[in-house]
């Protein structure tokens, strides 16, 4: 596991509302881990933890959907 | 200086309760009140227009601004659920007003209709004189429509809101107001011709979020403000818990932010202005006080407006 999946892990932890996952590439929406209102705190916690905002255009569910999706959205953003 | 002289609403009075929604779909009522914040929504009865509510708006409006409809300069109205592809509802309206030879049109916009026409009456009404402003929606029977979803079926319900917006001084002023497009995300919220109402949710939610905040903020720092200053915050009453994230994002105390979707559900284009007009009617608009309204709505389309009242 990345270190980036690690925090981003942790993030959703702080906002779950299910058991995260094992598994990086889950669906966060099938398994009911977050919910359209708490997709919207997830990227909230995210951003803060990351010290990165999430640009509007960016800002689409499937990017969100899983933890290997989000850590390497904030790599890829690392790597500018 | 651009008023608002009068305000008025119109709301049909058949109910649809959670408890005949909870039958319909196989869930549980408290479920559609925790996703929601709604109770109950209000539903024409067979026959019943969207013409038919937004005229009656119109003259409630036209009352308590102790006007007559000949003093009117133009008409625009916002609808996502117009009754007929053409002519708009805004002539429907005009021919039961009876007030031919000024502009009537139609905003064809969802959500985000009342607050795309107040924003354009305000532009108008320096040239034309007092503008009706009307935000009318019919949205029960497009919910009828197959294949009927839980998602939006709890969501939605019909009536109608009004104000006069006319040029000069008045207790109600509007001192500012924006409103903005992006079509990036036009097809997660879109009815097409005879079709569903079909939206994303989770995009949807994202976005006016977003916007909402922004179009606040923005708002404020224009003006030199902090939420603070406001007094009362009126949203486009689309779900509680998208108010509740909004205000909390900001740091709004939640008792400066009015709710009326809990009684009407989310009335689209009429949303705004119906919790205007009860605002104002309860007593709500004092003296003294700043209101800071926001809506976002299908296009995508957002919007903020800042009103002082004496």
């Amino acid at each position: 596991m990345s270190s980036t999946a690690d925090k981003v892990r942790s993030a959703l932890e702080a906002v779950a509302r299910a058991p995260v996952p094992a598994e990086d590439d889950a669906s966060l929406f099938d398994a009911g881990v977050i919910d359209s209102f708490g997709l919207m705190e997830f990227i909230g916690e995210l951003e803060k933890r990351f010290g990165v905002r999430v640009p509007d255009e960016e800002l689409t569910p499937r990017k969100f959907e899983t933890i290997a999706k989000v850590a390497a959205w904030f790599d890829a953003r690392k790597r500018g | 200086m651009t008023t608002i002289a009068g305000f008025g609403h119109c709301l049909p009075e058949d109910v649809i309760d959670n408890a005949a929604l909870s039958a319909e779909f196989g869930v549980e009522e408290a479920w559609i009140l925790s996703a929601t914040g709604i109770g109950t929504r209000r539903c024409v009865a067979p026959g019943e227009t969207v013409g038919d509510l937004a005229a009656r708006a119109a003259l409630a409006a036209l009352a308590d601004a102790e006007m007559s409809a000949t003093d009117l300069g133009a008409i625009v109205v916002g609808t996502g659920t117009p009754d007929r592809q053409f002519p708009g509802v805004s002539a429907e309206v005009q021919k039961r007003l009876a007030v031919p030879g000024i502009p009537a049109f139609d905003i064809h916009l969802a959500s985000i209709g009342g607050l795309f026409a107040l924003a354009t009456a305000a532009a108008l009404c320096g040239q034309y004189g007092p503008v009706l402003v009307i935000g009318a929606e019919v949205m029960t029977p497009v919910m009828a429509r197959e294949p009927r979803v839980k998602e939006t079926a709890i969501l939605f319900g019909d009536g109608a809101g009004a104000c006069i917006v006319s040029p000069g001084d008045g207790a109600v002023t509007i001192d500012d107001i924006r409103i903005a497009s992006d079509a990036t995300f036009s097809d997660a919220l879109r009815m097409d011709f005879g079709g569903p109402l079909v939206m994303d949710g989770r995009t949807v939610i994202l976005q006016a979020n977003r916007k909402l905040q922004s179009a606040i903020s923005e708002l404020l720092a224009r003006n030199g403000l902090s939420p603070s200053d406001i007094d009362l915050f009126l949203f486009h009453q689309a779900n509680l818990n998208l108010l509740k994230q909004v205000g909390g994002a900001l740091g709004i105390s939640p008792e400066k932010v009015f709710v009326n979707l809990d009684r009407y559900g989310n009335t689209s284009s009429a949303s705004l202005l119906i919790a205007m007009s009860e605002a104002h009617a309860a007593g709500l608009f004092r003296p003294g006080t700043r209101s800071a309204l926001a809506a976002f709505g299908a296009g995508m389309g957002w919007g903020a407006a800042l009103l002082s009242f004496k």
